[in-house]
Parts: structure tokens; C-alpha cells; sequence
């Protein structure tokens, strides 16, 4: 009896850690070069540290958490906006070097820059005529 | 509540912000963004001071304007549309770019020459202490 209620309250716990806090979905700007891809996200309040960024063979993740501000003994007054987390998830069609994956963060954008893999830069062929 | 300015709660500022909550709740990027037109504040204070702060990401700081006069503060800013490469072709934009503009009502006057503002990842603080004028002042009562 009292295990199941232990393992009750432990679920519930467990249930209430899966979201830290709301999940925005940023905004984001994809650019391609011949030899990269880059993309920017809009993550205001975000810094290095929270910052996680995945690659699973084509799949990339890139995760942030957002610093809360919460100014000591004042009162919300008004509120209209709220941090939270920022998700957002890519395939990636082409074949990325990711051993050399860059990324930079600067006043609340991150820039991403995802070098092609050799096998994927487009190559100029060469046509040969006949003589 | 000692801010509650009858005149700077509307019920049309209240639905205006539900409905950008529930925009970018469901839609993300669509609408009601970390940056847009008219940016979302958050206002915070007590009997003393109020900080208001701000998403606004991708700006430099000479790209901000905030001005208060009296209990009103604005603002402005340009947000300017670059590139990430010289020879590179788009293929998705949702960040906005462009100027936008706030002005609100602030829940009393304050020091307008001791306004600080930070602008740190993105985010930006402004921090107004109260006008010494306009601070609560207990009164003693003097029995005869």
C-alpha cells in the first residue's frame, strides 16, 4: 500500500519533469551556399550554455532554454510575453561534414553553419568536345 | 493596488495579449514572434522602481531608441535584414526585419535622468526608478 502510493507520487513527479516550461518554436532564416547551409534563429534571452544543438544522420535538433527574468521583490504588472524553451527540428537532405559544424551566437541569433560533405558540393563537369 | 491606473488597463490590451500568447503558443514563428511590430513587454515593479524588458533579438544597441517622459516610455528601433553570406541563395525567411515601436503608460512618473537600459542577449531591461514626487508619503497624525 504504501509502495504504490511512494510509486504514485514518484510518477507524478516524474510526469511534471518532462516539461521544464513552455515550448516556442523559433523563428528561423535558411540560406544555402555551394559549400554550406547556413541557418539563423531568433533566441532572445538565450545563452551559450543552454544552448543544444543535435545531429542524427539527417535529423538536426536544436534546443535553448531561456534565461527567466524575474527582477527581486517587484511584482509582474504586466505581462505579455513568457520564456520558455526553444525547439525546433530539420531534416537535412544533403550530406553534412559534421565534424566542422559551426555555430555563433550573438545577441539573442543564432547562426549556424553546416559545411557540406565533399561528396555533396555541386561539381562543375566538364564538357569535352570532339575533335 | 497602488499602480492600478484605471486609465492604463484597457480590456483591448488585455485580448490583444491573449491573442499573442495563443499565436505564438500554436504557430511559432507566425505572428506575435519574439520580434515583431508592435514587441511584447513584460512589466515589472513595486512601490519604488519599474523594469520593463523586452525580446528583442539581432540589434545592436545604436540600433535602439528608449525615451520616457514623465510615466510614458517608447520604444523604437530598426531592425536591419542582413544576409548570413554574400553569394548565398535563401530559401526560407521568417525573422522579421524592419522598424517597430511600443509605447506604454508606466504606473507613475519617474526619474528621467536616472533611466538605465541593458541590452544584453537580445533582451532589453530598462530600469526606471520612481520620482521622489510622486512616492507615497505617510503622513503623522498629531494629537492635540
Amino acid at each position: 500500500m504504501k509502495d504504490r502510493k511512494e510509486n504514485a507520487v514518484q510518477k507524478v513527479e516524474q510526469s511534471e519533469m518532462t516539461r521544464t516550461g513552455k515550448e516556442y518554436v523559433p523563428a528561423a532564416d535558411i540560406h544555402e551556399k555551394d559549400d554550406a547551409i547556413l541557418i539563423r534563429f531568433d533566441m532572445p534571452g538565450v545563452t551559450r550554455e543552454d544552448v543544444d544543438i543535435r545531429l542524427d544522420n539527417s535529423e538536426l535538433e536544436v534546443s535553448a532554454k531561456q534565461s527567466e527574468i524575474k527582477p527581486e521583490g517587484m511584482d509582474l504588472i504586466m505581462g505579455e510575453y513568457e520564456t520558455g524553451v526553444f525547439r525546433r527540428k530539420f531534416t537535412i537532405p544533403q550530406l553534412i561534414d559534421r565534424e566542422n559544424i559551426k555555430a555563433h551566437l550573438r545577441n539573442g541569433v543564432l547562426d549556424l553553419e553546416l559545411p557540406k560533405a565533399e561528396q555533396a558540393k555541386p561539381r562543375k563537369i566538364e564538357i569535352t568536345t570532339g575533335a | 493596488m497602488y499602480w492600478n491606473d484605471p486609465r492604463a488597463w484597457s480590456p483591448f490590451d488585455e485580448l490583444r495579449s491573449l491573442q499573442r500568447e495563443m499565436n505564438r503558443f500554436f504557430s511559432g514563428y507566425e505572428n506575435g514572434t519574439a520580434m515583431s511590430r508592435f514587441p511584447a513587454l513584460n512589466v515589472w515593479g513595486n512601490e519604488d522602481q519599474v523594469v520593463v524588458t523586452a525580446e528583442l533579438p539581432g540589434l545592436n544597441p545604436e540600433d535602439l531608441d528608449v525615451n520616457v517622459v514623465n510615466n510614458q516610455l517608447t520604444i523604437k528601433g530598426d531592425r536591419h535584414g542582413d544576409k548570413p553570406a554574400e553569394d548565398s541563395v535563401c530559401h526560407r525567411a521568417e525573422r522579421e526585419s524592419g522598424t517597430f515601436v511600443r509605447t506604454i503608460r508606466l504606473p507613475y512618473t519617474v526619474e528621467n535622468d536616472q533611466v538605465t537600459a541593458k541590452y544584453e542577449n537580445g533582451v532589453l531591461h530598462v530600469h526606471m526608478p520612481r520620482h521622489a514626487a510622486t512616492k507615497p508619503k505617510r503622513i503623522q497624525i498629531k494629537a492635540s
